[in-house]
């Protein structure tokens, strides 16, 4: 009795730390829940349902995003960028299965039923400075493949309903202090296929070992995701003891090269690698193709000419010259890379590229 | 090596470079240094290439002593990293006009830049600190003046400091007048540059309500709601926006679709051939959309029939007739990474009922190279629509020339084209005649690859890269807008005309109209289009260059509707309106070689009918008596006819071409006399030669007939002289021309002949 009583005096804790501080990181842990009422609802004949909710991932209001049993929240090294929008991410695998390890910079493979949930939401947002969740976005892969289905949050924050023809959200917030503004882009489907494809088959995208090998805050404690998921028994355990992982690109006490080729692994690589939208382009950014510096584009001219002066895709030790850095810094929708996912200027990322090219001299 | 930097090092003129441009000091032929870029006055405008940003200048001035190739360079190695940027101008300070400008020609970032200059003018050279600031030489070389090779055009920039928004991509004319302007556009105001008739623009905003999809990918230009004003498509990555002229021109209202459309290449045609402009945008990552108009202005989304590959891939659409049954065709350059069928290019057959049948594997044009864009024109002037298949990447192959056979197919004649062995690669590839030689050129990035006219091409590099086209002072040679410059193309003496049209039944502006240009050339064709290339927008009007030849014998208009304008002989080297249904109108006229003929002679008939006839019919009253002879019947052109009784007849002509019958009615009289018992007593009693004759007419008489006189008549029947019974009449006085000479007999027979003082 006493046990019940303080878990229910935890739950309500929780609940309230998670609406004061949405904006943290999940930090439940599965292993800790075993509401039987609350099990995770896929039919894969069934899906996409109307509304997030539906799928039960969540307990709790559904704003909360407080995930449900068996429902693991992860998060990969370097992120993409996408118009300063926070995330959280979940993975939901079926009972009694688990992913199969591949390679590093391979997705893991995943069973059918198989669910990816991503969250879109925004801190302060202006002019009530609260948090204002946008979308969900799902990739569930069924026996004939990953589909996809989108969730836009209604004005309550209550509910989240598929959508799957794309719209807009208007949407102002501080980052850092600094009042931004965005007509943010919830994706069509056809929008989703352009990133998350391989010859054209739909596939996610940051589900890798080189993006998961990392410490996460679980409610149970810090610990590596690719170990705690073994632990849970949701991957195979047949992970190499060394994986040549991509790092968070904010890190500074990285090199400033991995640091810039994570950054372009997350953020341009689902399209400049082999058998990807646009891999008639000679860039090839994927973290395990990087590793040569002609993949990167540096001293190799673009095949389209914006300017002349943009001589080459990265010029060493000169921004002004380097078609990548004009690119990144673009929010004209002909010019900018990458071409869907942001409308403004990533300063950080930006910087960091800058930083990059200052700090090389060769083309090697 | 060492030795030849301290060589060049001391050779180094020391001219100081001034802050401003009206403090320059005067430079000839020698090395400068220069310290660091620290002048005041910014060199403005920008003449080479990475645009604004730079904050100080250094400034020189240069006066020719003769005509010279000038070079500017600083491309030594002793400048090392420095980065530096030079602007060359003529004119006066505050008022400069880019003559060339460089950046990075030289190895590394140095500039090296050529130019022609005029002896006594003054130039001013510039150089900025947009890249850095740092010093470094540069040396002026003059070389003897180039002899300009007039085969092909020059570009040379001006600055319009002007021209506003965010999207400077597009020049049409927007005020019904056949002046190209210049529109440029931001997310709540159109600004026009009307181009006036003294060659100045003069530029007007109009706001507009916010438009949430913005010409990022391209933007199209007609009149669809046909008001005598050009309105705006907006190809966005989102979706599509229009604005529709007001009825005069001063305002636009707007209209988009909340339909998600990732657009690419954008294009205004009629779809359904109703008279009223469609709009088709290509879709990158789905089937092709298209917005049909109800007649009102108005217009309806769709997406499918028109190209449809699930994943899309289509960039780069192009409306031609390639089959010339009168439809417009849909070519569609594709692009895609991976193992994708979206990259296979597609060409879709207009059926004529508003579907389309891909056949592009009949055709021989499913060809997987990555392109953006395909440049149609016909290339080899035989007729028919053929295509450069310009390359965007090489990893899926390249640029091809595709010949169009004329039964629907095409053969790969690209090798030793020209285009085999040319490395660059763009998302633009466009066709126009820059050089008015009377063949279709391809212009991609900073080329023009000169068409020789037999599937050879040259290229020739050119001082801009593929931007909105169109003549912007008019005179006939097409003149390329980049942002704030145009580049205007110095021409050369080729002949051209340039077509005004104005649809009536058809859409207004002749889009998918098929315009054949005839002369000693034989026949030139041109596809009336709106968006060519990636995604620009280039002039309506039709340019065609016709070399040296010093007239156009007809052109034919073959409107959407079926109308067909023939105009003849039209004027040369100016424009010419073409209203749809108003085609000039044969004027009737012919002659004929005798108007005095005995019965049993003919006639011949010599068509004189003004203003390009295509169809003749003669008219002979009364309607007995006659027959057309040798094979000509009442609609041959010179028909000839046989008069078999006497009598007075009228022969008249109403000739008509494409356009319709003439207004006039040309005609004749024939008198045919009577020869009635007396052609076979000619035959056999009396001969006269020689025929024609100049000075003497023998006369052989039978003993049968006892003449008793001899009469001389004009051809027109009036007595000329009656001479007494002789064998030879001297004729030489007579004047030139056809006579009758009568024979009488004393038992009253007649005997009349025909012959020819010569």
């Amino acid at each position: 009795m006493s046990h019940n009583l303080s878990k229910k005096l935890l739950s309500v804790f929780l609940l309230v730390v998670l609406t004061f501080f949405a904006c943290k990181k999940a930090i439940d842990d599965p292993n800790t829940n075993v509401d039987i009422q609350n099990q995770v609802n896929i039919d894969l004949a069934l899906v996409p349902y109307s509304k997030l909710s539906d799928y039960k991932f969540f307990k709790g209001d559904l704003k909360n995003q407080d995930p449900n049993t068996d429902v693991i929240p992860y998060q990969p090294a370097s992120s993409l960028f996408t118009d300063y929008a926070k995330k959280k991410r979940f993975i939901w695998l079926p009972n009694g299965t688990k992913g199969n390890y591949v390679a590093d910079h391979e997705l893991i493979e995943l069973p059918v039923g198989a669910v990816l949930i991503k969250t879109f939401y925004y801190d302060s947002v202006q002019p009530s400075n609260n948090t204002r969740i946008i979308e969900t976005r799902l990739m569930i892969k069924k026996t004939t493949g990953w589909i996809f289905a989108e969730y836009v949050w209604n004005e309550d924050q209550t509910e989240a309903y598929l959508q799957m023809d794309g719209s807009y959200a208007a949407i102002s917030w501080l980052q850092n202090g600094v009042t931004k503004s965005t007509n943010y882009r919830i994706p069509s489907e056809t929008e989703c296929l352009i990133c998350h494809k391989k010859n054209n088959q739909a596939v996610p995208i940051g589900i890798k070992p080189q993006n998961l090998n990392t410490d996460y805050p679980f409610s149970s404690g810090i610990q590596n995701q690719l170990q705690k998921w073994v632990a849970l028994g949701k991957l195979d355990n047949n992970i190499p003891n060394s994986i040549v992982s991509t790092v968070d690109y904010n890190d500074e006490s990285h090199s400033l090269r991995l640091r810039l080729r994570s950054y372009l692994d997350i953020n341009c690589a689902h399209c400049h690698r082999e058998n990807s939208h646009c891999d008639y382009r000679p860039l090839r950014l994927a973290f395990d193709e990087t590793d040569e510096s002609v993949n990167m584009g540096i001293c190799v001219p673009p095949d389209e000419q914006i300017n002349p002066s943009l001589v080459e895709i990265i010029v060493p030790g000169n921004i002004n010259k380097s078609m990548m850095h004009f690119r990144l810094n673009s929010t004209e929708a002909g010019n900018r890379m990458p071409l869907l996912g942001r409308t403004i200027v990533h300063e950080e990322g930006v910087n960091l590229l800058r930083q990059f090219i200052l700090s090389i001299n060769n083309c090697d | 090596m060492k030795k030849l930097l301290l060589f060049t090092l001391l050779l180094t003129t020391k001219v100081i470079g001034q802050q401003t441009c009206s403090t320059s000091q005067l430079i000839t032929a020698g090395t400068y240094t220069i310290d660091s870029i620290d002048g005041t006055e910014i060199p403005n405008p920008i003449c080479a290439s990475g645009g604004g940003g730079a904050t100080n200048g250094k400034w020189y001035k240069y006066i020719p002593t003769n005509d010279y190739t000038v070079t500017v360079t600083t491309d030594f190695t002793v400048n090392g990293n420095v980065d530096n940027r030079v602007h060359i101008y003529n004119g006066n300070c505050g008022s400069l006009n880019c003559i060339a400008g460089d950046d990075d020609n030289g190895a590394g970032y140095l500039c090296l830049v050529s130019f022609q200059v005029v002896q006594g003018s003054e130039y001013f050279i510039a150089f900025d600190d947009k890249w850095d600031a740092n010093g470094f030489i540069f040396e002026l070389i003059e070389t003897s003046a180039v002899v300009i090779d007039t085969t092909y055009v020059n570009f040379t920039p001006e600055f319009i400091s002007t021209i506003a928004g965010s999207y400077k991509i597009a020049v049409s004319d927007m005020n019904g007048d056949y002046l190209d302007d210049i529109v440029s556009v931001t997310d709540n105001n159109v600004q026009i540059h009307y181009q006036s008739t003294t060659g100045t623009f003069n530029a007007v905003n109009y706001t507009t309500p916010t438009i949430p999809n913005m010409p990022s990918w391209s933007m199209a230009i007609a009149d669809y709601n046909k008001d005598g004003y050009n309105d705006l498509l907006y190809g966005g990555g989102n979706g599509v926006s229009f604005l529709k002229s007001n009825g005069n021109g001063t305002g636009y209202s707007h209209s988009t679709t909340s339909n998600y459309v990732f657009s690419q290449r954008s294009n205004f045609i009629d779809l359904n051939n109703d008279g009223n402009l469609d709009a088709f945008v290509c879709h990158d990552v789905a089937p092709n959309v298209f917005y049909m108009n109800d007649g009102n202005g108005n217009l309806t989304f769709n997406q499918g029939g028109i190209g449809d590959h699930p994943n899309g891939g289509n960039y780069g659409s192009i409306w031609i007739d390639y089959n010339n049954d009168g439809l417009q065709d849909l070519f569609i350059a594709k692009c895609r990474g991976g193992q994708n069928t979206a990259k296979i290019n597609e060409l879709h057959r207009n059926n004529g009922d508003g579907t389309f049948t891909n056949v592009s594997v009949q055709a021989n044009l499913s060809d997987s190279v990555q392109t953006w864009s395909s440049a149609w024109n016909d290339f080899d002037n035989d007729g028919d629509m053929d295509v450069v298949v310009g390359a965007s990447s090489f990893s899926d192959g390249s640029h091809k020339v595709m010949k169009n056979n004329g039964d629907g197919t095409f053969t790969n004649i690209t090798t030793g084209s020209g285009w085999d062995v040319f490395t660059g690669l763009s998302i633009e590839y466009v066709s126009y005649d820059f050089n008015n030689d009377g063949f279709a050129d391809v212009f991609t990035n900073d080329y023009i690859m000169y068409n020789n006219g037999d599937f050879t091409f040259t290229p020739i590099q050119v001082p801009m890269g593929v931007a909105a086209v169109g003549d912007l002072n008019n005179d006939g040679f097409l003149d390329v807008q980049v942002g704030n410059n145009i580049y205007f193309s110095s021409g050369n003496s080729n002949n051209w005309i340039k077509l005004n049209l104005e649809g009536v039944q058809s859409n207004r502006n002749g889009i998918g109209a098929r315009v054949e240009v005839y002369g000693s050339w034989g026949k030139q064709i041109r596809d009336v289009q709106a968006g060519i290339g990636f995604r620009h927008m280039g002039t309506l009007n039709t340019h065609i260059g016709i070399g040296s030849a010093s007239s156009i014998d007809s052109i034919i208009v073959m409107w959407p509707s079926g109308q067909k304008d023939l105009i003849c002989s039209p004027s040369i080297n100016t424009n010419l309106l073409v209203v749809e249904g108003n085609g000039t109108l044969p004027v009737s006229d012919f002659s004929v070689n005798f108007n005095t003929i005995n019965a049993g002679e003919s006639v011949n008939i010599s068509d004189l009918t003004s203003n390009c006839p295509t169809n003749w019919v003669y008219a002979i009253s009364p309607s007995t008596g006659w027959q057309f002879i040798n094979g000509t019947t009442v609609t041959s052109q010179n028909p000839q006819i046989q008069f078999n009784n006497s009598g007075t007849y009228t022969v008249s002509l109403s000739a008509s071409n494409f356009n319709g019958q003439s207004l006039n009615s040309d005609s004749e009289i024939i008198n045919v006399l009577s020869t009635i018992g007396i052609n076979e007593l000619a035959d056999t009693k009396i001969a006269i030669y020689p025929n024609p004759t100049s000075e003497k007419l023998n006369i052989n008489v039978s003993a049968k007939f006892q003449l008793k006189e001899i009469k001389l008549f004009s051809s027109f029947g009036s007595l000329i002289q009656v001479v007494e019974p002789t064998n030879i009449i001297d004729v030489s006085s007579l004047s030139t021309g056809i006579y009758f000479i009568e024979f009488n007999s004393i038992n009253n027979e007649l005997i009349r002949l025909k012959f020819v003082k010569d």
